[in-house]
């Protein structure tokens, strides 16, 4: 019967609900899209760090990994003492830096990182092996592409320039025995994983072994902020970072965009709120005198509210689909938008799609919803009977 | 370019004359507790004893985009110094190249990359367009929640039109019925409709020009940059009361005719 009536009632007006359901979708979708910008590139952004197991990196002191060339010198010393620890189950250094590679177009520039292949944690393979000679390399797409090689071609690469001499320094030829994608790089980033030690001496720094940037996985159980604590302490000239920690700071980085996310969310909600009880009031205003004979024939009045409420959530309940598939295909269309911000990982989902994103979008709207209509379905469930139906009968 | 990390510490002896100058930023300034005359220490290394350099003048941030999610510190030495300080040698990251006229910018950057070898020339213009990549992105990623805002609104407006239009019901059957033509009673809803979409465009001018002083004073204050994050220009306001006039008048047109196509006795609810 409750349902029957809220039904009628919207199908009298049907240009009305139409639009007010498709009003309340676009809300919908936009509320969804920034439910999901919100939390979205936090998860993405741990799901990344954590991909490959490890769970505190270590920079140079003041600085995030890789956000400056600046590296920690004689970083091997530090692995070893890692390595001793009962705690920590492997160690990966990574030193960062650059190969220059001539090609028939020019000299290609790539970024390289100096690893230990058996333990390294930056790459995935997708072809061929893993290093185990030290001029042997693994590169991406992006760079086979730029210099026109494949798996096992060599390539004369140097680690800089000498431009009295006009040659590159630290020349070396490597092969190519592996197809890498990166995790950490942008998608068109053009990179190359060689043995640490090839790339010291490339570079020039086989003494003073500089290591930009270590990753520690720990053994299981293990309390990592207790470790952090505890590593951060030893060694003086590091930063240890934890996820919690890197999260933090990506956060900070990151906080336009939940604000944003925050600020465009609260108005999808109220532009929803504040249609559903435009439409609700005057609905009801229309309806005074049929709201007055239900309540002269008995009816009570909370069911009278029951029936108001009802039809406010069966307009945001109708909406919701349509929103939730509208978000979907504007969220996928902003993600494409925003992943092309330079630097950003290729696996970095700005609008990341959780079931709890869905949920959360729907229960604010249903709530929503059942609230634009409490207020005025109360107010004309009260207004004085007989006085309402003379009213209405004469006027 | 690159970026290299400099430990700096504040020591608090007496200053030496011998010492070097350099300048700081200020927000650095002001998170250091640094003023102008204090000895600092400067290495590249974390940890080192570092060289004694004088802070000769605190600097002012530009107001560079590029600079608002690192939130790092600036520090200005001469650039022997620098070299000296992180072993670069005479290497150098970059030069800036000024030309004789505007006319000699592309045969400049031909000569000197027809001679150069493990360095390029690039046009000022085409490297603001390359570092302003980010921005461009958050412009696009901006336009692209504008459209959607806009559609919700264009939806949102239609419907309040046609519930404002939908009131007058026995109004408009009255007038038919007295004989004033569809026409006409188009015409006076339309015209409400423009005085209100009128009177809306000014309050959401008004209010978007205060929502974008909140935005700046939060912005900037988050931030502590002086980039202005939200400008009101005449294009944006232009294009939002243009879109608000036309959807305005629209939906009051779409809603009135809709209102007189429909019998003035039906209109009565007869």
């Amino acid at each position: 019967m409750l349902l029957t009536l809220a039904a009628a009632s919207l199908l009298r007006h049907r240009a009305r609900t139409i639009l007010a359901v498709l009003g309340v979708a676009v809300s919908a979708a936009m509320l969804l899209d920034m439910v999901m910008l919100s939390s979205g590139m936090r998860e993405s952004f741990r799901s990344l760090l954590l991909s490959q197991g490890f769970q505190l990196r270590i920079s140079p002191k003041g600085t995030m990994p890789f956000d400056t060339d600046a590296t920690i010198r004689d970083g091997d010393s530090i692995v070893t003492i890692l390595q001793g620890m009962n705690e920590v189950k492997s160690v990966s250094p990574v030193l960062g830096g650059q190969l220059h590679i001539p090609s028939a177009s020019g000299t290609i520039a790539s970024s390289a990182l100096g690893i230990i292949p058996s333990v390294e944690g930056d790459y995935e393979l997708v072809g061929g092996r893993q290093p185990s000679a030290p001029d042997e390399i693994v590169a991406n797409d992006a760079l086979l592409r730029a210099i026109g090689r494949s798996l096992n071609d060599t390539v004369h690469a140097g680690a800089g320039y000498d431009s009295q001499l006009r040659s590159l320094t630290g020349e070396r030829v490597l092969r190519i025995v592996g197809r890498a994608r990166f995790v950490y790089m942008a998608s068109e980033q053009k990179g190359v994983a060689l043995p640490i030690a090839t790339l010291r001496a490339m570079q020039g720094h086989a003494v003073d072994k500089p290591v930009s940037l270590m990753m520690v996985r720990l053994a299981p159980d293990q309390d990592i902020e207790v470790m952090r604590a505890r590593l951060e302490r030893q060694f003086r000239k590091v930063n240890v970072i934890s996820t919690a920690e890197a999260l933090k700071q990506v956060d900070e980085r990151l906080s336009y965009f939940r604000q944003l996310a925050a600020i465009l969310g609260a108005v999808s909600l109220v532009v929803g709120f504040l249609l559903v009880t435009t439409l609700v009031t005057v609905s009801v205003n229309e309806r005074i005198g049929e709201i007055a004979v239900m309540r002269a024939i008995g009816v009570r009045r909370w069911r009278v509210v029951a029936q108001i409420v009802t039809e406010a959530s069966a307009m945001m309940l109708a909406a919701s689909p349509l929103g939730l598939m509208l978000g979907l295909v504007t969220a996928r269309y902003l993600n494409s938008i925003l992943a092309r911000f330079p630097g950003v990982p290729e696996r970095i989902d700005f609008f990341l799609f959780q079931p709890r994103s869905a949920w959360t979008a729907l229960g604010l709207l249903a709530v929503s919803g059942v609230l634009a209509a409490v207020y005025p379905s109360w107010r004309s469930a009260s207004l004085p009977i007989a006085t309402t139906l003379r009213q209405e009968a004469v006027g | 370019m690159n970026v290299v990390t400099i430990s700096l510490a504040l020591l608090l002896a007496t200053s030496q004359d011998s010492a070097r100058r350099i300048a700081i930023d200020e927000r650095l300034a002001a998170d250091a507790g640094l003023r102008v005359g204090d000895r600092v220490s400067l290495s590249a290394t974390p940890g080192d004893s570092g060289r004694i350099a004088i802070i000769g003048a605190i600097l002012r941030r530009s107001a560079d985009p590029a600079e608002i999610a690192r939130g790092e510190y600036r520090v200005r030495l001469h650039l022997t110094e620098l070299q000296s300080l992180l072993g670069y040698g005479d290497r150098v990251d970059r030069f800036a190249v000024g030309t004789t006229s505007a006319q000699a910018i592309g045969d400049a950057a031909t000569r000197i990359n027809s001679a150069a070898f493990g360095f390029h020339a690039h046009r000022s213009r085409d490297i603001a367009v390359q570092t302003s990549a980010t921005f461009a992105v958050v412009s696009r990623f901006h336009r692209a929640i504008g459209v959607i805002t806009i559609v919700a609104s264009a939806i949102f407006l239609l419907c309040i039109m046609l519930l404002k239009v939908d009131e007058r019901r026995r109004d408009v059957a009255a007038l038919r019925l007295m004989g004033i033509s569809g026409r006409t009673i188009v015409k006076g809803v339309v015209l409400e409709a423009t005085a209100i979409a009128v009177f809306g465009s000014i309050v959401g001018v008004a209010f978007g020009a205060l929502t974008s002083w909140i935005v700046n004073a939060y912005y900037q204050s988050v931030y502590r940059s002086p980039v202005r994050f939200s400008i009101v220009t005449g294009d944006v306001v232009l294009l939002a009361v243009s879109l608000s006039l036309v959807l305005g008048i629209a939906a009051g047109w779409l809603a009135a005719r809709r209102l007189v196509r429909t019998p003035p006795l039906m209109l009565f609810g007869r």
